[in-house]
């Protein structure tokens, strides 16, 4: 068993697991990586959409644990990365279609075919989440600045490790940087303190995401997107790679170059 | 197994460290009570168990079976079976009872989970927003309290809520609910505690 299975979740919804999930793992394809994406959202798919593939879908997760299919008839190769594949979750189903031993079966035999198993966990706790974690060696948590998302992403990390999955990273996204400075939102370290786990990676707020999310290219292709940048970041990261934390100060932007000069900007 | 009962202090102090099972301990308690003339009427008790653990259901039971006799249980000790010199003379340690187990918790507590204990809890680590600590002694917390903390939780007012970071959603102690002023803003502050004075929670820096 070669392959890595990570499990991409936070417990509350819309603070980017999918838009996570599509970015890292069109980061590590443009590495030369083996990638799969496995959507466990059943019933309320939207992988396949940001990644531009939902016209594809012939089979799905449930046709291929209830062996309808094969895998290699589920798995949908990427349009841009030969190494890259997606296996869709079903839309007319709901999350207990697929248990979690069947989850783990299936993680296992992705393992032998792919460096990196992304699993993009659904929000909640509830089967969708037990699914998504059942196969997982390694966990992601994606958190926004927000009090209520670093809530639910501590209740997670207590039943990541409750499952024995105790050393599950953070990537904190949608960072607005000038509003830290404002004191209006929480800033990196008030998060760190209260989850205290180890920092995988910073997210900026980008408009970029919305455009991308919406043409099915993920923000990672464009080389002028902050977020893409961020997630290039991290995709190295997770490679083992020791690369600096993204400044979402962008402190290369013109303005702050100009303040360089005259030592108004740290 | 023989079982022993003594008097210190207006408190009864009952030995059942013998008994094996949970029935024997419930049998030798009648026995032990039917013995006791009525001036006891009224008195603590304190239960020695041995080593075995307790679930909540079960000392919710020794304490209806006391509580039929008029007796109140004001603690369940868990120690091995020991010679009767062992008992402490007194109970009250300077306005502070003791607890006789303490459990120890070297991690943090995240929200949604919540640990109980008989006795005292010590925490290394944090409490965060949304979990819960419930102790019938005192807590400690030896890093932030952002969560809920309920000491004294079978009614004992004195016990206490201590932490570094005394930084609650809710602090209870005995049957007292209290919560921060709204808008309160959180600063580094040194390690307080919270404790019942003229029937209020009051928190005060933690001098030691």
């Amino acid at each position: 068993m070669k392959g890595k299975v990570i499990v991409i979740t936070s417990g509350k919804g819309g603070v980017g697991k999918t838009t996570t999930t599509a970015n890292l793992g069109t980061a590590l394809a443009m590495m030369g990586q083996k990638v799969v994406l496995v959507d466990t959202d059943i019933g309320l798919r939207n992988l396949d959409v940001v990644m531009g593939l939902e016209n594809r879908i012939v089979f799905d997760i449930v046709d291929l644990v209830n062996g309808h299919c094969k895998l290699k008839q589920a798995l949908i190769r990427d349009k841009r990365f030969e190494g890259m594949s997606l296996l869709p979750a079903a839309q007319t189903k709901d999350k207990s279609s697929v248990t979690p031993h069947q989850m783990k079966n299936l993680t296992n035999e992705l393992r032998k075919q792919y460096d990196f198993i992304l699993v993009d966990c659904p929000a909640g706790i509830e089967q969708g989440f037990r699914n998504a974690i059942a196969g997982a060696d390694d966990a992601i948590v994606v958190a926004t600045p927000e009090v209520s998302s670093v809530r639910d992403a501590d209740r997670i990390i207590g039943l990541l490790e409750a499952a024995g999955l105790s050393r599950a990273r953070l990537i904190i996204n949608r960072m607005r940087q000038s509003m830290v400075k404002r004191g209006d939102m929480m800033d990196i370290d008030d998060i760190i303190d209260i989850l205290s786990i180890d920092l995988l990676g910073v997210v900026p707020e980008d408009e970029l995401i919305i455009v991308s999310t919406n043409k099915g290219e993920p923000a990672v292709l464009e080389t002028n997107s902050r977020a893409g940048g961020a997630y290039r970041r991290i995709a190295r990261r997770i490679m083992g790679e020791e690369v600096a934390l993204l400044d979402p100060n962008d402190n290369n932007s013109f303005m702050n170059r100009f303040k360089k000069i005259i030592k108004l900007a740290r | 197994m023989s079982t022993t009962l003594r008097r210190a202090n207006g408190e009864l102090w009952l030995d059942l460290s013998g008994e094996k099972t949970f029935a024997a301990i419930k049998r030798s308690l009648a026995v032990q009570i039917n013995t006791l003339d009525d001036y006891m009427l009224g008195a603590f008790v304190c239960l020695n168990v041995g080593t075995k653990q307790l679930t909540n259901k079960q000392v919710r039971e020794i304490e209806d079976i006391l509580l039929d006799h008029g007796l109140h249980l004001r603690e369940i000790m868990s120690c091995p079976h020991q010679s009767d010199a062992a008992y402490p003379d007194k109970l009250v340690l300077e306005g502070m009872p003791e607890y006789g187990e303490t459990l120890l918790l070297c991690r943090n507590l995240r929200s949604g989970q919540k640990i109980s204990s008989n006795g005292n809890v010590v925490i290394l680590g944090d409490i965060n927003p949304g979990a819960e600590v419930v102790a019938r002694g005192n807590i400690l917390v030896m890093g932030s309290l952002r969560g809920i903390a309920h000491a004294g939780a079978g009614g004992d007012e004195t016990a206490v809520v201590a932490a570094f970071r005394l930084n609650p959603t809710q602090i209870r102690i005995a049957n007292h609910i209290t919560r921060p002023p709204d808008g309160e803003v959180v600063t580094d502050r040194d390690p307080e505690v919270a404790r019942i004075r003229d029937g209020k929670v009051i928190i005060d820096n933690l001098k030691i």
